[in-house]
């Protein structure tokens, strides 16, 4: 397949998953989610006098969002289409399916990034609450790095929950631990050491620790290893989502379980 | 001299096996089954549930390894060229799923052109087409969820067409249709064959296979049993004719037994008897005895695709 067949494959799949979510709206729900948490977060702040961690409480739901997100819709792509009947069809095109999720999860990806607008609407309508950016150029860095990321491992996802015959139970453990090993509310550096280690092999962590960052007024260190961490990480997702594919394509087709697979 | 050009779809000794379970013995789908289909016909893979049709057609569409054997596509092998094969078959499957409900007709279509890689420009061209060819024009931007069975299979259709295939699979696409949506369906079949396409149609219905096929080939436990012109099966489906009647005293049954072409006079479960024939014009001979006798309620019925394959299969003992 060549480069710009390939590109072409995935606008295709990007049209398609914004065509689908458009009528498929139980899919955004996490959408709606984000501006209650962020109505809670930022009340709790507010009611313990912490108006320094009103950034912590903008950024956690966007971060769940985007984790939910996700881990919901992104890592049920490849499911659906197995319920839906298509997937055999789809197999049967010249296009790989991994073109067609990469274009998928990339729009399921970048529609979550709208959580963080939703979370600061949320914070300056209804809190009186302008939280600033110091460094809107390495915070819209680590967004784009983030949502490239969270593709690559949604991609994983998609290729994990295919193979699992109780994909929402694998699905709903992995939702609340996520959050706090990506530092969503609770910066990594406050959890207990031992938790630490944990936290690092997930992207997330170190893109939450890098926005909290971006929103202080303070130089941020080390920003290249960091942002490399988490596109790093994101990678290795694409790697590992784009071999399980393969494997698991190879797998139904040799012993026919393509359609329950 | 220049070579023959290779036939649209070719089997040879094609084995596929499955694994049910762990400790379980394989149970072939299909069993070294050897089939050509030249460029151009309608070709009927008749069978019963089970027969090992849908393997084939998934083996062809690339979507199924074969355990053992060849199969080829136009002359490129299903396994070792799959994205040149991928590129000259179009399937359709059966039933009402493998479309996506909440998207309209003219979407579908376009994101499936997409996927057989056609410019956009071409794929809004072909799609709308193709809608109109399918009778769907009208319909074409509500969501599939709307539709009826009948409009959904001739959207699956068009689905298997977006790409421009030269070998089109239509597996049991008239299955749960009713008789004018099937009827419609393989008028659209047809036109297939005129304009140079390969259709390969797997189908449990017989009258189906002789209406539109150019050449039937009968197949049961994954073996091939034979090929035959549909014509054949249309001698079968008369020979075959059963006769259903109530209100036969038993003497008359007894006598029907005895009539030349008569196989079996068999008690049915809510009165009446059913007579099977194996004879052509046998059917008539039956149903002019019971009206001379006064019995009126009576009908005919097509034998069961089953039934034939007992007649046919019996008499050869399997040495197809």
């Amino acid at each position: 397949m060549t480069g710009t067949s390939a590109l072409r494959g995935v606008a295709a799949a990007a049209r398609f998953e914004a065509a689908t979510l458009r009528r498929s709206p139980d899919d955004l729900m996490a959408l709606l989610n984000a501006p209650l948490l962020a109505v809670m977060f930022l009340a709790i702040t507010r009611h313990a006098h912490r108006g320094d961690l009103a950034g912590y409480a903008v950024l956690a739901p966007a971060v769940i969002t985007v984790w939910a997100m996700g881990l919901l819709v992104s890592g049920e792509i490849i499911d659906q289409e197995r319920w839906n009947g298509t997937l055999e069809a789809m197999l049967a095109t010249p296009t790989p399916l991994q073109v067609v999720v990469l274009g998928r999860v990339a729009v399921v990806t970048a529609i979550s990034l709208l959580s963080i607008v939703e979370s600061w609407l949320v914070a300056r309508v209804g809190f009186g609450v302008a939280i600033a950016v110091p460094h809107p150029g390495i915070f819209a860095v680590t967004l784009l790095c983030t949502g490239l990321a969270m593709a690559g491992t949604a991609t994983a996802m998609a290729g994990t929950f295919v193979l699992a015959r109780s994909a929402r139970t694998f699905q709903n453990s992995l939702s609340y631990p996520f959050y706090v090993l990506g530092g969503a509310l609770v910066p990594v550096a406050l959890l207990p050491g031992w938790l630490q280690p944990a936290c690092r092999v997930v992207f997330l962590s170190w893109a939450t620790d890098l926005l909290r960052d971006a929103l202080a007024p303070a130089a941020v260190p080390h920003l290249l290893p960091r942002l490399a961490a988490v596109l790093g990480l994101g990678v290795l997702g694409w790697l590992a989502g784009f071999a399980m594919l393969d494997r698991i394509l190879d797998r139904v087709r040799r012993t026919g379980t393509l359609a329950h697979a | 001299m220049a070579e023959p050009p290779p036939p649209a779809v070719s089997a040879g000794q094609l084995t596929r096996t499955f694994q049910r379970t762990r400790k379980a013995a394989p149970v072939a789908a299909l069993d070294r089954l050897d089939l050509t289909i030249d460029a151009g016909e309608i070709h009927g893979l008749l069978g019963p549930n089970g027969a090992g049709k849908t393997t084939l057609c998934k083996i062809l569409a690339t979507v199924l390894l074969p355990t053992a054997g060849t199969a080829s596509v136009l002359g490129h092998d299903v396994v070792t060229s799959t994205a040149v094969v991928r590129r000259l078959i179009g399937i359709v499957f059966g039933g009402e799923r493998g479309l996506y409900g909440r998207l309209t007709a003219r979407q579908n279509l376009r994101y499936w052109s997409a996927l057989y890689r056609q410019p956009a420009a071409d794929g809004r061209a072909r799609a709308d087409r193709l809608l109109d060819r399918v009778g769907l024009a009208d319909r074409a931007d509500d969501r599939v969820e709307t539709y009826s069975r009948g409009m959904k299979q001739r959207l699956h259709l068009a689905r298997g067409l977006i790409g421009d295939p030269r070998v089109v699979v239509l597996d049991e696409p008239t299955t749960g249709l009713d008789p004018v949506a099937a009827r419609e369906f393989r008028a659209l079949v047809t036109e297939l064959r005129a304009e140079g396409r390969t259709v390969l149609l797997t189908t449990h219905d017989m009258a189906e296979a002789e209406a539109i096929c150019d050449r039937v080939s009968l197949i049961d436990g994954g073996r091939l049993l034979a090929t035959e012109d549909p014509r054949t099966i249309g001698r079968w489906l008369s020979t075959y004719e059963r006769v259903q009647a109530t209100g036969v005293p038993p003497q008359l049954a007894a006598q029907l037994a005895e009539l030349p072409g008569v196989a079996a006079v068999l008690d049915q479960p809510g009165g009446g008897i059913r007579v099977e024939t194996d004879a052509p014009g046998a059917a008539g001979l039956v149903l002019r005895r019971l009206l001379d006798a006064g019995v009126t309620a009576v009908g005919t019925a097509r034998p069961s695709l089953e039934e034939v394959y007992l007649h046919v299969i019996g008499q050869r003992g399997l040495r197809v």
